[in-house]
């Protein structure tokens, strides 16, 4: 492994994020090549995590903007503030005096949102997370492509908004929509799977070190194998986190088929699938162990 | 390796993804070769890292992406000789007398076209009972039209439920400030807004297989037309396996989509595993389902797979979707009874279980997409 990916992989190890080499490459490589770095997965893998580790061990501040159905440019870029430019106009008025245009229209009465936020950061550069791209509309994802490729915003009032250091940006994505081919050109991409028995593992003792080895494992064995069970709504990382801290918080120290049945509304969030696992446990197809 | 020949290896190896349908440009070559330089060289594996960051873009490539380099970067350098190994022929499409006539038109039509100053054109389909009941078995080229104008309407029916996006409005629930201030400061008139009207989306999926190559022709004419109207049509075509095909239906022009289709579907005359394709489609592309979704599946349900199978699939599709219809242009004829096996499992799952053998039919749909 080379020595800048090696490199990465500690940092984001102390910063309690466990990382395999794919992820420092990208990582590595959207430093180098100054390119957005799009990270797509099964839900609750750790995508978002990514950009507040990187943001960690850059030590940059870290913008996020959550994304949604409707989102537009006035909420994602920047929006002027008509409640304060009416009190301000009202105010003058009654010292008889008048309210410029150019007072009303400046930086104070201009509320940033998370795009002009990381554009007029000053100082380093920040860490920007797109979070959940695919759940915004098709039209944002082209304005979003402008902005990302220039980094810098016209306020018609107020004049060129540009970055003093381009913004690491990070996009994630559920895949509740396909992208568009552009957006995907404009990206360096990561793929990341649910994780192996083995980095799971070290997830698990890392974020939740109260869970003792023997149980950590048999969790994280009896997660990984309900993921091959075809459940409708397959758990992810963080959901065996959760599950792992309510068996501490319970003070098991090992799996049995009463605690399991108790708390498996942590890892499991349908009630079909909740019913298809309790019977599955009864009939004894799936064992309890501390296995992949 | 020379410096030298790492570029004009990795450029060529940039070319061979392009040819396998990889969204690889010429910024993307000259990104991996900064790739490369930026400290990833040293093993075959940190390479492999580096260069599949920069130059895949979706889960489905990855495999193919790895297969190509290990062909590439083996062991030994000297072969294989790529350019003269990586070949993806793309044959133009024949266009033969033999045609399917609705196909053929449909490229002309692409290619020159639509023919504005046919009288006939201004009618519809239900000024013309026969047309519209007739079965599109015996359908002639000129009819054709009718069924691209009524997938129009259907997509235009389709804009109704609101949703949580602003539009600009005469007048309406609530000031839109933004508009307001920019236009008239001094409150001596109001800009409104109101909720947008949410779309619909549709995932469809279509089979193509022997059994169905009857109707295949019409029912993909049909997603073409659909897709066209809404930003938010899935399209998928299946016989023995799954493909998605929406972005070979937005291609443009028109000429170009339908031969790449025509091809791929030419190729697919095998038999049918509905069940095994379905499966796939959840477990891989069930999240482009959810409750604003309506699934269409265009098939006789000739299945030769395990009914447990496409019985499970579509129960999980169901309870992810606002709707399940499935199309099933037998249906249409007099005494057809839904007797399969794969029919039989099916049935239970379904929201709405219709014909799409001919127009009246066709219109029909228009009823369920909109329930």
């Amino acid at each position: 492994m080379i020595a800048p990916v090696a490199d990465i992989l500690e940092q984001l190890s102390r910063e309690a994020y466990v990382a395999d080499p794919a992820i420092a490459t990208s990582l590595h490589l959207a430093q180098v090549l100054e390119k957005p770095l799009l990270v797509e997965g099964p839900a609750g893998v750790g995508k978002t995590e990514i950009a507040k580790a990187l943001s960690a061990i850059l030590s940059a501040d870290l913008i996020r903007l959550q994304c949604y159905e409707g989102l537009d440019a006035a909420s994602a870029l920047y929006e002027w503030n008509y409640a304060r430019q009416l009190l301000h106009i009202r105010l003058h008025e009654k010292n008889a005096s008048h309210a410029t245009e150019a007072e009303i229209f400046s930086e104070p009465f201009l509320l940033k949102r998370p795009l002009l936020q990381a554009i007029a950061h000053s100082g380093k550069p920040p860490v920007l997370l797109i979070d959940e791209i695919d759940r915004a509309d098709e039209e944002f994802e082209a304005f979003l492509l402008e902005v990302l490729s220039d980094f810098q915003v016209t306020v018609p009032e107020l004049g060129t908004l540009r970055a003093n250091g381009r913004p690491r940006v990070v996009l994630t994505s559920n895949r509740s929509r396909e992208l568009s081919d552009a957006l995907r050109r404009r990206c360096l991409y990561l793929w990341i799977d649910h994780p192996t028995f083995e980095k799971e593992l070290s997830i698990v003792r890392r974020k939740v070190p109260g869970a003792g080895d023997a149980l950590a494992a048999e969790i994280v064995g009896f997660v990984q194998r309900l993921r091959r069970a075809k459940v409708a709504k397959i758990p992810g990382v963080s959901e065996t986190l959760d599950w792992a801290a309510a068996l501490v918080a319970l003070h098991a120290s090992k799996l049995d088929h009463a605690m399991v049945a108790e708390t498996l509304g942590c890892v499991l969030k349908d009630e079909s699938d909740l019913r298809k696992v309790r019977d599955e446990m009864e009939a004894g197809r799936l064992p309890l162990g501390a296995t992949a | 390796m020379t410096d030298g020949d790492l570029v004009a290896r990795t450029v060529s190896f940039c070319r061979a993804l392009r040819e396998r349908g990889f969204p690889v440009g010429v910024e993307h070559s000259a990104d991996a070769v900064r790739a490369l330089a930026a400290g990833t060289l040293e093993s075959r594996e940190s390479a492999r890292l580096a260069l599949r960051c920069v130059l895949v873009s979706r889960p489905e490539d990855l495999r193919a992406f790895d297969d190509l380099f290990e062909d590439f970067f083996s062991a030994s350098p000297e072969e294989p000789q790529p350019e003269n190994r990586v070949k993806f022929p793309f044959p133009e499409a024949p266009r033969d007398a033999e045609e399917p006539p609705s196909l053929a038109r449909w490229l002309k039509q692409g290619e020159e076209g639509p023919d504005d100053d046919d009288p006939e054109e201004a009618r519809s389909a239900s000024d013309m009972p026969a047309l519209a009941r007739k079965d599109f078995r015996d359908f002639t080229d000129e009819e054709l039209e009718q069924i691209e104008r009524i997938a129009a309407r259907i997509a235009r029916k389709l804009a109704a439920r609101p949703s949580r996006r602003w539009k600009a409005a005469r007048r309406g629930a609530r000031v839109d400030l933004r508009r307001t201030m920019r236009s008239h400061p001094d409150f001596t008139e109001l800009r409104f807004r109101e909720r947008r009207t949410r779309k619909t989306r549709i995932v469809a999926i279509c089979d193509v297989s022997g059994s169905m190559d009857l109707y295949s022709r019409f029912l993909l004419q049909f997603l073409y037309a659909l897709q066209g109207s809404f930003a938010r049509v899935e399209s998928f075509v299946f016989s023995t396996e799954l493909r998605r095909i929406t972005e070979s239906l937005r291609e443009r022009p028109y000429a170009s989509a339908l031969r790449g289709l025509r091809d791929s579907v030419r190729d697919w005359s095998g038999g049918t595993r509905i069940g095994a394709c379905l499966s796939t489609f959840e477990s891989e592309w069930g999240r482009l389902v959810d409750r604003r979704t309506v699934v269409i599946i265009l098939s006789d349900g000739w299945d030769t797979g395990d009914p447990a199978e496409l019985s499970r699939a579509l129960e999980a599709l169901r309870m992810r979707a606002r709707r399940l219809i499935w199309l099933n242009p037998l249906l249409g004829s007099p005494g057809y009874e839904p007797l399969t096996q794969g029919m039989q499992a099916a049935l239970p799952h379904l929201s709405v279980f219709a014909s799409a053998h001919n127009l009246d039919s066709l219109r029909a749909l228009e009823r369920h997409l909109l329930a």
